[in-house]
Order: C-alpha cells, then structure tokens, then sequence
C-alpha cells in the first residue's frame, strides 16, 4: 500500500484551477483560433518529435526485415513456384496491353484528345500508426517542409490508401480509405457507374449511392473518378465483394475488398495535387473586375 | 529541470505509442499510454502537474493522430487534474484501486470522446462503447495497473518520491 500526494501545496491547487478554468473557457469561446494557434506551434514540436519516432520506426523496421528474411522462411519454394506462374502469366497479359495501350495512343490522337497530365508524386515512409484508437490512419516521415499537405492523396502502385489530414513540419497523418470518415469518389470501371467510397468499421470499404438501373456485380473494380478529392481518375480502390440492393432504397450499396493491405504498407507516394482551372478559366471566361 | 524530464518522457511515449503498440493492439484496439502516464502523474504530482503533463500529451498525442487537438488537449488535462484531485483524497493506492480507477475514468473519457465525434451511420454510440470505449478502458486498466505494480514493488519508488516531495 503505498502512500500518495499529500503534499500539493494549495497556491499549486488554486493556480491548476484557475489554470483548468481559463483553458476551459478558452476553447469554449475561442476554438478555431487556439486551435489554430496550437497547430501552428505543433508544426517545429512534431519537427522534433519525428527524430525519435523515426528512430524508433527503423528499430522496428529492422527487427521485422530480420523477422521475415531469416526466421519465416517455410513454404518459400512454393511460394517461388506460384510467383513464377503468375509472372508467366502478367507477362502474357502485359503483351496483350501493350498492343491494347498502342490502340487507344492511335484513337486517342485520331479525336485529339488531350492526354491527362500526370501528377508529381513524392515518396514517402510509413513510421508508425494512429495514437488513439478513434481513426485509422498511418504517419508518414515527410511533411510541410517536404511540400505536403492536407488533402493530399496517397497511394501506392497497388491503389489508393488514404488522404493527409493532418501535418507537421516533418510528419503527416493519412486518414486511410478503410476509416468510416473518409469518403473518396470512385467509379465502377465496367459500367461507369460513380459513387462515393467510405471506409466501414471492419476494415474494408463500400462504395454507396450505386444509380438502381446499374448492373454492377460481384468482380467489378472500382476506380476513383477524378471528380473530387487529391486524387487523377483510374486509381484502383477496391473490387466488389457483395452487392446490397435493399428494397424501396433510392440506391443500391457495394462492398468492396480494398486492392491496398494498408496494414501492411510501408512506403507510398503522395500526390502534390496538380493545377485544376477553375470552371471560368475553362472556358476562357472574363474575369471579373473587383469593385473599387 | 522536473519539466524537461517530463518532456522527455512524452517524447519517449510517442514512438512507443505509435510504433509498438500497434503490435500488442486486440481488435485494432490498443491501450493509450498516454492516458495512464497522465493518471499516474495527477495522482502522485498533484493537481497542476496532472493538468500540465495532460494538456502537453493531448496536444503532442494529437499531433500524429486525426483527432481533434483541442478535444484531445482537454480530455487529457482534465484526466490529469481530476486525478490530483482524486490523489489528495486517496491515502493508500494499492493497484486494485488503481486499476478500478483507471477503468472508470478511462470508460469516462472514452464516452466523452464518442459523444463529441460526428459518428456516421455506421459507427453509432453502441458500436463506439463495445468496439472502442470498453475494450480501451480495459487495457488501460491492466497496463496502467501491472505498471504500477511493477514499477513499485521492483524499485525502491516510494522512497525516491517522498526525497523528491520533500
């Protein structure tokens, strides 16, 4: 049994009081801005704290290489001989789509379309996880100084993981396209139906407000659209695994297995959202004069 | 100088929260270190050092989380002052009172966070309390409990603590 805090002087007790009241009353009346403020002086704290989160993540990353290269070693040759089948087999497909690529390059210039611009990208290292237990989300080792920020999409050349939702001078938070609070617009590639993709509580994603007409089924892959968001059209998010369709429902619901494990990943890129003209500069619009 | 070391601690918790305990997590559920440090240190540090101690870990725990700063600032200060409060009312903490402590105080915070996030539809005050809420204050409860024992009963503690109160 052990004997505890008897000796709090009480101008320490009046002062952690008067303390408690202030900052209470604070971020009732002032949120945005202290939050603002405290976001700001975070950016240099996080700065400081990614070195022993960064140290540590390469502890750990060392430990599981050692783990996986030397200790769980069972079944690699069979592993070896699927992978070579499989290999056979992309290399007959990559054929295939080479000649399929070499059409579209043809038609594409035959209607003079204008090819899409491909976004820069930045690497990035996964260095840990969410430090509660609300959000799924990853961090990654850049941040603010590296060019990020949030609403950013992240990807790997699997598919799409998540966004950025949060950054420091040296770390960023991805919320990952698993967590129920993301929503990501993505489109059925087969029938070009679109929908928005949001993360459910188990893990996987769903994609919602499916058109009733649509004739989606379990197989189909789903796209991100372009149409919102950090991210270019024709990322893979996920396939479909099931379709609801409940009765007197205005739309009908997919549920999808992600393509990314995002448990698993380790490194992505981030895209560097590229220049999106606004409706007017498209089509070449007058600007308005401001009022004097 | 008593600062610095409590900075370092906070910087010490955040890789271990972030980088290890994802490996011990049940159900995607891991225990908030940061949450028994603060309880630890309001009970033993007082008052004004809980709230100190728990507004800093809110604000840096929410640094690498997408939880709201303000409400992760709050939520903690406010754990670490109550439990000073608590301290100053509890002569004998034995670990069964702790971990009796950190359970209710860890459902309370759990259930304060889930009623100030927006939960869509699929993540309802039910799903909050089965799936995050309890099984946290649990694991709280047995690492913030089996902390303290193991920290008091291998090393001379107490007595380090009364030198430095006095």
């Amino acid at each position: 049994m052990r004997m505890v805090n008897l000796r709090a002087s009480y101008n320490a007790r009046r002062l952690a009081l008067a303390l408690a009241v202030i900052l209470v009353l604070g971020f009732l009346l002032l949120p945005s801005q202290l939050q603002g403020v405290f976001q700001q002086l975070g950016s240099p704290v996080g700065w400081v704290l990614s070195w022993p989160l960064r140290a540590m993540a390469s502890v750990h990353d060392g430990i599981a290489d050692l783990w996986t290269g030397f200790v769980v070693l069972q079944g690699v040759e069979e592993e070896n001989k699927l992978l070579r089948k499989e290999l056979e087999h992309l290399k007959g497909q990559n054929s295939q789509l080479r000649e399929a690529a070499v059409a579209t390059e043809r038609l594409t210039a035959l209607l003079e379309f204008k090819a899409q611009a491909l976004p820069s990208m930045i690497a990035a290292q996964v260095i840990g996880r969410d430090t509660g237990n609300w959000y799924r989300t990853i961090i990654l080792n850049k941040g603010e100084s590296d060019g990020l920020q949030s609403d950013m999409g992240v990807i790997t050349s699997a598919g799409v993981v998540g966004r950025i939702v949060k950054t420091t001078a040296a770390t960023s938070v991805v919320l990952l396209a698993t967590d129920p609070n993301n929503a990501i617009a993505g489109l059925i590639q087969r029938t070009r139906d679109e929908g928005i993709v949001e993360g459910t509580t188990q893990g996987l994603a769903r994609l919602k407000y499916i058109p009733l007409l649509s004739n989606a089924r379990t197989g189909d892959r789903v796209v991100t659209s372009g149409l919102v968001g950090g991210f270019p059209r024709g990322l893979a998010i996920g396939t479909i695994t099931k379709i609801d369709k409940a009765e007197e429902a205005l739309f009908q619901s997919a549920e999808l297995t992600p393509e990314v494990d995002v448990n698993r990943v380790e490194e992505v890129l981030v895209i560097q959202s590229p220049y999106a003209p606004n409706e007017g500069e498209r089509l070449d619009a007058p600007s308005v004069k401001p009022k004097s | 100088m008593k600062a610095l070391w409590y900075a370092i601690l906070i910087a010490c918790l955040v890789p271990i929260q972030s980088v290890l305990l994802p490996h011990v997590s049940v159900w995607a559920v891991k225990p908030d270190i940061g949450f028994i440090v603060v309880c630890l240190v309001g009970l033993l540090g007082g008052e004004l050092e809980g709230l100190l101690v728990g507004l800093a870990m809110g604000w840096v725990m929410s640094l690498f989380s997408a939880e709201d700063l303000i409400f992760s600032m709050v939520t903690k200060g406010g754990v670490g002052y109550v439990a000073g409060l608590v301290g100053r009312q509890v002569v004998y903490l034995t670990p069964v009172v702790l971990v009796m402590g950190l359970l209710v105080t860890s459902c309370l915070a759990g259930l304060l966070t889930a009623f100030s996030l927006t939960l869509n539809e699929a993540q309802d005050l039910w799903w909050a309390i089965r799936a995050v809420v309890l099984p946290q204050a649990l694991f709280d409860a047995v690492v913030g409990g089996t902390l303290y024992w193991m920290v008091w009963s291998r090393l001379n503690i107490e007595r380090w603590v009364s030198d430095y109160r006095a």
